[in-house]
């Protein structure tokens, strides 16, 4: 079917998430209005008006009620779904690279690049009855990360982890009872750029710039498979009804100008998840996806660009019928 | 026992000495000087044997000293004016300390001298220099270290036999030949030249037979049968061989770059642009392959393209051209032909007969007289053919692979301008001169082209040629047909094509026209049967594209020696079907192993193609039940990797099940597990879809 295209960004999307119901589809741009649409016909409903810099990440909580984004501007703000009012913000030292609302949406973390004099920093902070003075409450819990700074970041199921992705391709738990780390693995070579879970949360697979995805076991951190291509993955996204894994990348947005854009290969690969063979790609962006989500009923996914469209693509009959000899 | 003896004596004296001395102490000078008696018991050695260490020597400088032989002899009152002029030649190399010319008794000169210099260096500096050195019609200096004349004195009377070297097996260096269904062998290169890999082009999949890291320091070459893989060092050169890849010689060549295999495998030639070392400068070493010796080195400084030396096919002969010169050796004596070289003005290159010794150059324009390609028959040396041409500011000479003919492509001009030192020519033509070899006397045709060559080839197998000309963006193939006794006739010519280089099939008939180095990578696969084009593919930047031996495969390349993404391989079917695609980073180079020619008769061979219908069912067969176990095989994996991750999942899902009541605790009682499950919040919304937009025009 003829792809959705939503225009609405001027410039490279940075993530886009779909809420738990599917209906709503939320994405934030190195532009600083992030937007809000309706997956199904692709109309847009609003804007969040107020950050001054790129916004590199963004959440949304299970009851679709309040809206999480982090920025360029030193802060991480949060929003009210339904008006787009700012409901509050925490200001920072340097930018803010990841946000995520825990299970329980209670609890919210972020994590700050490394940046001036500023280290990189987990914070885990309390959202539940969150106002304008969020600005003034001391967070819950402040982790200084030595090291590779988080590229990207995920609550473990029950809230009692977080699972951190780093620049240099470490996967690290923390428990949060302790605000210690409490296993790492090393079986990426390049920046993690992005983490999802599987429908249940018991896996979840990385995207790197290393040209490869892996998927891990959540709570052991044990490496199960890897997706490999020639290009640096900046997303990846499992579905939830199919053994499928979609990735994207591309060439980085520095090379891009010198190549064409055949060359680029700037398509959403499709890979079986146990095979980890490729069965399938979608073409349509002209410059590197930097962010894939499958759509909770796992019956169509979007992807949003360096380009600055989001496409949202429906999948044909076919797909569901397509089987793997075994 | 004469020092015993001196010792006993030697005791009463200093009893006696004692004595003396004492008396003596009172009333005079005591006197130090020993009694004429006194024998000293201690040697020289023992009081001061560190500074006689340092004593010098009668052989002391010995090796500063040279001896000249051949210097004239003169009579007495001319001495001083040669020994002047002798002076002035060795002093070029260092500073003289001391000469000596013998004399016989009436003071005429012996005719030789010897010359001791300041230090060992110059002494060898000038026995390299000035050996050999002509005086002047009648005298040639001679001259030798003088430490050497010992070494010449020891040189046995009697010869003795080198004793034989014990005969090391180097097993079946052909096996390759043997593999049961005929796959072909390639070497890769990947990892930035870190990795080669040696694989069997087997089906449906390749399989690596060797992989050895850091196996080259630059790269990787075959020899031209297929026998040997060869890996060059900074100390040398090694050939590998065998089953297992041993290695079997290798040569020792200081900072080698280039090397070259004689057609028959007898020989190598490496060649070091840089030379370091002592002895006679030679920056290019001809091997024995077989027993790894050094057969003849040379010093080049040659303008010529490599390979500088080039071979007689069947590796008699080989030849290398200096300015207005040519040079035939034959071998395995390594000496000149006839023990002179060819003086042929302003020769500018060369090339032999794949099949025949005959050897074709060409010289260039000289005022009046004409450009002229000439053919001769080595060692005879007769002019068999020889071809005026006027106008010419370039020859490339093409040997079609059989030897039947020999193509001369002839840059023409009509308008030529001399800036300085700069010649500049305008208004180019092409002339493709055919060389029938095979007729008698040699006729030769010629096609002239107006627009400019891009690329030339011959049919390996046949006698087509095709050539790309034309300018942006008409570029044309043309492919041309010579037949005996007649002109060469235009059979086809494709216009508007993308593409700069010509790969014909190592069996002829197909031919493959890319576009390689640039931002297509457009490759048309060409049946030359009917001129009938019958695929187009497309691999970006590729750089490179083989044709297995056989003529059954072609692979391309993007290697990134060239490009910096995407580097790989893919290997087509003769007819242009993609079979596999190899993607690697920083892949570098793939390289066909060579077969030497089929020992089968023609007659054998026509027989074969004859019943070819016959033997391609076998091998259909063969193919089928090989492709069918191979996706047995995948099907039988992917079932094991699927059960292992079902297993794997189940247990996950009993563990999230059983934590089931806790993620409702976190959520309000709220089930978020299925999208359905949570029934009780959903709320209607209505959404407009634009399903159709029509605009009518109201007038």
């Amino acid at each position: 079917m003829k792809p959705l295209m939503l225009q609405g960004h001027e410039r490279a999307i940075t993530q886009i998430k779909y809420n738990r119901d599917g209906d709503l589809l939320f994405s934030s741009a190195k532009d600083n209005a992030p937007n809000v649409w309706f997956s199904l016909n692709g109309e847009r409903l609003g804007s969040y008006l107020g950050h001054q810099g790129v916004v590199w990440c963004l959440d949304v909580n299970w009851e679709t009620t309040r809206f999480l984004t982090g920025a360029g501007d030193n802060s991480m703000r949060l929003w009210d779904v339904s008006n787009g009012k700012e409901i509050g913000k925490v200001t920072t030292g340097s930018s803010v690279r990841t946000c995520a609302f825990s299970y329980s949406a209670n609890t919210a973390v972020m994590s700050t690049d490394k940046q001036m004099k500023f280290n990189c920093e987990i914070y885990i902070i309390d959202v539940r009855n969150a106002d304008a003075s969020l600005e003034h409450q001391d967070p819950i819990m402040r982790i200084p990360v030595d090291g590779p700074k988080v590229t990207s970041i995920l609550w473990g199921p029950l809230d009692e982890t977080v699972i951190s992705g780093h620049e240099n391709g470490k996967i690290t738990m923390w428990d949060l009872k302790m605000g210690k780390e409490v296993h790492s693995v090393m079986d990426h070579s390049g920046s993690i750029n992005d983490l999802q879970f599987s429908k249940d949360g018991t896996q979840f697979i990385s995207a790197s710039k290393d040209c490869t995805a892996k998927l891990f076991d959540t709570d052991t951190l044990e490496l199960l498979k890897t997706y490999k291509t020639e290009r640096p993955v900046n997303s990846a996204a499992l579905s939830p009804i199919m053994d499928h894994v979609v990735l994207g990348g591309g060439q980085e947005a520095m090379e891009v100008t010198t190549t064409s854009t055949r060359v680029g290969k700037f398509d959403a690969r499709f890979f079986h998840l146990v095979f980890e063979e490729e069965f399938g790609r979608v073409k349509g962006h002209f410059g590197p996806i930097n962010s894939l989500a499958f759509h909770p009923d796992g019956k169509s996914y979007a992807s949003g660009g360096e380009d600055g469209f989001t496409r949202v693509h429906t999948f044909d009959p076919s797909y569901y019928e397509y089987q793997f000899d075994f | 026992m004469a020092k015993k003896k001196d010792a006993e004596k030697a005791t009463p004296n200093d009893e006696n000495s004692k004595q003396d001395k004492s008396e003596m102490a009172e009333d005079e000078e005591p006197n130090f000087s020993d009694p004429e008696d006194y024998v000293d018991n201690i040697s020289d050695e023992e009081l001061l044997g560190d500074i006689l260490k340092t004593r010098p020597q009668e052989t002391d400088g010995v090796e500063s000293v040279i001896v000249v032989d051949g210097i004239p002899q003169i009579t007495a009152d001319r001495f001083d004016k040669l020994r002047n002029v002798v002076s002035k030649i060795f002093s070029k190399v260092g500073e003289i300390v001391n000469e000596c010319y013998p004399k016989t008794p009436e003071g005429s000169t012996k005719g030789y001298v010897f010359i001791e210099y300041a230090n060992a260096a110059h002494a060898a500096e000038a026995v390299t220099l000035l050996n050999n050195h002509k005086l002047d019609r009648q005298h040639t200096f001679t001259v030798n270290l003088f430490t050497d004349f010992k070494k010449y004195e020891d040189i046995p009377d009697e010869w003795e036999p080198p004793a034989p070297q014990p005969y090391t097996d180097m097993g079946n260096l052909h096996y390759f030949l043997l593999e049961p269904d005929s796959y072909d062998q390639f070497s890769t290169v990947c990892n930035r030249g870190s990795t080669v890999q040696i694989w069997l082009n087997s089906v449906p999949e390749p399989s690596k037979l060797v992989e050895k890291e850091r196996w080259t320091e630059t790269f990787v070459k075959w020899s031209p049968l297929g026998t040997y893989f060869t890996t060059i060092h900074g100390a040398g050169v090694a050939l590998w061989g065998g089953p297992d890849f041993a290695r079997k010689m290798r040569f020792a060549h200081q900072g080698v770059q280039f090397i070259d295999f004689s057609p028959s495998e007898k020989y190598v030639v490496t060649y070091s642009p840089t030379f370091e070392g002592q002895g006679e400068p030679k920056n290019l070493i001809i091997w024995d392959i077989r027993t790894g010796q050094e057969k003849r080195s040379f010093y080049l400084n040659s303008q010529m393209m490599w390979p500088f030396i080039r071979w007689s096919h069947d590796d008699k002969y080989f030849a290398r051209s200096d300015e207005d010169m040519l040079s035939v050796y034959e071998t395995p004596s390594f000496g000149l032909l006839n023990k002179k070289s060819f003086k042929i003005p302003g020769i500018r290159d060369f090339s032999w007969s794949p099949v025949d010794n005959i050897l074709a150059y060409w010289m260039a324009e000289d005022k009046d007289v004409p450009a002229r390609v000439t053919l001769i028959e080595i060692p005879s040396r007769n002019e068999i053919r020889s071809k005026n041409l006027f106008n010419v500011a370039d020859c490339r000479m093409h040997w079609q692979k059989s030897g039947d003919y020999l193509c001369v492509k002839v840059d023409r001009y009509s308008k030529i301008r001399k800036d300085k030192n700069e010649i500049k020519y305008s208004g180019m033509y092409f002339n493709f001169e055919i060389f029938h070899m095979q007729e008698k006397q040699i006729p030769v045709d010629s096609v002239e082209v107006k627009e400019s060559i891009h690329a030339f080839a011959w049919e390996p197998v046949g006698s087509k040629f095709a050539i790309i000309h034309g300018d942006q963006p008409n570029i044309c193939v043309s492919f041309y047909g010579v037949k005996t006794g007649q002109t060469p006739a235009l059979l086809k010519k494709l216009e508007k094509k993308c593409c700069n280089h010509l790969f014909w099939s190592p069996t002829g008939q197909y031919i493959v026209l890319a576009d390689l180095r640039s931002s297509s990578g457009v490759l048309e696969f060409v049946d030359t049967n009917d001129f009938n084009v019958m695929t187009q593919q497309e691999h970006f930047q590729a750089s490179d594209v083989e044709w297995d031996p056989t003529g059954r495969y072609v692979v391309t390349v993007c290697s990134f020696w060239k490009a910096k993404v995407d580097t790989g391989y893919s290997v087509w079917s003769f007819q242009g079907k993609i079979l596999r695609r190899f993607n690697s980073g920083a892949f570098c180079q793939l390289l066909w192993r060579p077969r030497p020619p089929s020992l089968l008769s023609v007659k054998e061979q026509k027989e074969i193609r004859k019943n070819l219908k016959k033997y391609s069912a076998q091998f259909e067969s063969k193919d089928r039940m090989r492709s069918s176990r191979a996706s047995k095989e995948l099907v039988e994996k992917r079932r094991k990797l699927f059960e292992e991750f079902n297993s794997y999942r189940e247990k996950c899902r009993e563990k999230w099940l059983e934590q089931k009541p806790r993620r409702l605790q976190l959520r309000n009682n709220v089930d978020t597990d299925e999208i359905e499950n949570d029934t009780k919040n959903v709320d209607e919304e209505v959404i407009e879809f634009f399903i159709k937009e029509e605009i009518t025009i109201i007038d």
